[in-house]
């Protein structure tokens, strides 16, 4: 597992080939797309809607604001951006890009996607089918870790950003409190993988989920690729203690 | 469904990152640069290479 070659990279624990692990994760969000919100909020005990919140709350969204959200799926962060700020006074144009079209066509079944200010593509994070320098702010959350090239995707991050505009990232992380670590490793290799099962119908996809959170960069390891990007002011904060971490960056 | 005209404002073509054409009828946005014409479904733009329809030589032209 610690050896890495040219031309495989991390499927979970597994290592396949660079091509191939795209369609691997598809496979496992075409699999669990209509179930997705419901697993979430189980598997987290519905801590993951703080976390988003506090997501949210760090970007600050405004009236105006021309928003990228990446792997935003079936639309939970993109819809709370919308309503903040619509509570501010008007509406941000918000764009969900999705390489999953059946993620997103859950998104666009919700109640939410009403919205006008929200848009909706299919497309890469590796390659963005977005104008470059177009954008005020660009989201990823839990997405990153499923990409294939993370310096491709946070290259294209800065590429579609204006001067001025901010990568922010909410992402399993490395649980930093002793002591929730072990039982962490406990939750995620037995609990959830039968969650997944039950729920889902598909064990394996939620197992892949546990493997490739261990196998993400640490919330220093990363803020250093996000420096190396091009981005500056680079900073993170921990969430229930370090099981997620949000990274911020500003495009000077 | 129409596409939303804020979001093909944005859209570029992930391959050359240049300008697309909106061809209505058959739902597609047009690369001309990369000859491809990727497809909309259900009123989302699948801006995906590999689900993309190579453009006929006519069509390039």
């Amino acid at each position: 597992m610690s050896e890495h070659k040219e031309d495989t990279v991390a499927f979970g624990f597994r290592e396949v080939g660079a091509d191939e692990k795209k369609g691997l994760v598809r496979e496992v969000f075409s699999s669990v797309a209509s179930r997705y919100d419901l697993m979430n909020d189980l598997m987290s005990a519905g801590v993951h809607r703080l976390w988003k919140d506090a997501f949210v709350d760090w970007l600050n969204p405004q009236p105006g604001m021309a928003i990228l959200d990446v792997a935003g799926g079936t639309g939970d962060i993109a819809f709370r951006m919308a309503k903040r700020a619509r509570a501010k006074g008007g509406a941000a144009a918000i764009t969900i890009c999705d390489i999953n079209l059946a993620m997103l066509k859950a998104g666009v079944k919700r109640p939410e996607a009403s919205d006008s200010s929200i848009t909706w593509v299919c497309g890469d994070a590796e390659n963005l089918p977005v104008e470059t320098g177009s954008q005020d702010a660009y989201t990823i959350a839990f997405g990153i870790r499923n990409t294939t090239h993370l310096d491709q995707v946070l290259s294209e991050a800065y590429r579609v950003l204006k001067p001025g505009g901010r990568f922010l990232c909410l992402e399993f992380s490395k649980v930093a409190a002793p002591g929730l670590d072990r039982l962490y490793d406990v939750y995620s290799f037995a609990v959830l993988p039968r969650l997944g099962e039950m729920v889902a119908g598909d064990g394996a996809a939620y197992r892949y989920l546990a493997e490739s959170i261990r196998r993400f960069p640490s919330q220093t390891a990363f803020a250093k690729m996000i420096v190396k990007a091009g981005f500056s002011q680079v900073k993170f904060r921990n969430l229930s203690g370090g099981i997620a971490a949000m990274h911020s960056g500003w495009k000077i | 469904m129409d596409v939303d005209p804020k979001l093909l404002e944005i859209l570029v073509c992930p391959l050359t990152k240049t300008t697309l054409i909106y061809d209505r009828e058959r739902q597609e946005l047009i690369s001309k640069k990369a000859a491809l014409a990727y497809p909309i479904r259900d009123g989302i733009p699948v801006m995906l290479p590999d689900e993309a329809r190579a453009l006929s030589e006519s069509e390039q032209r």
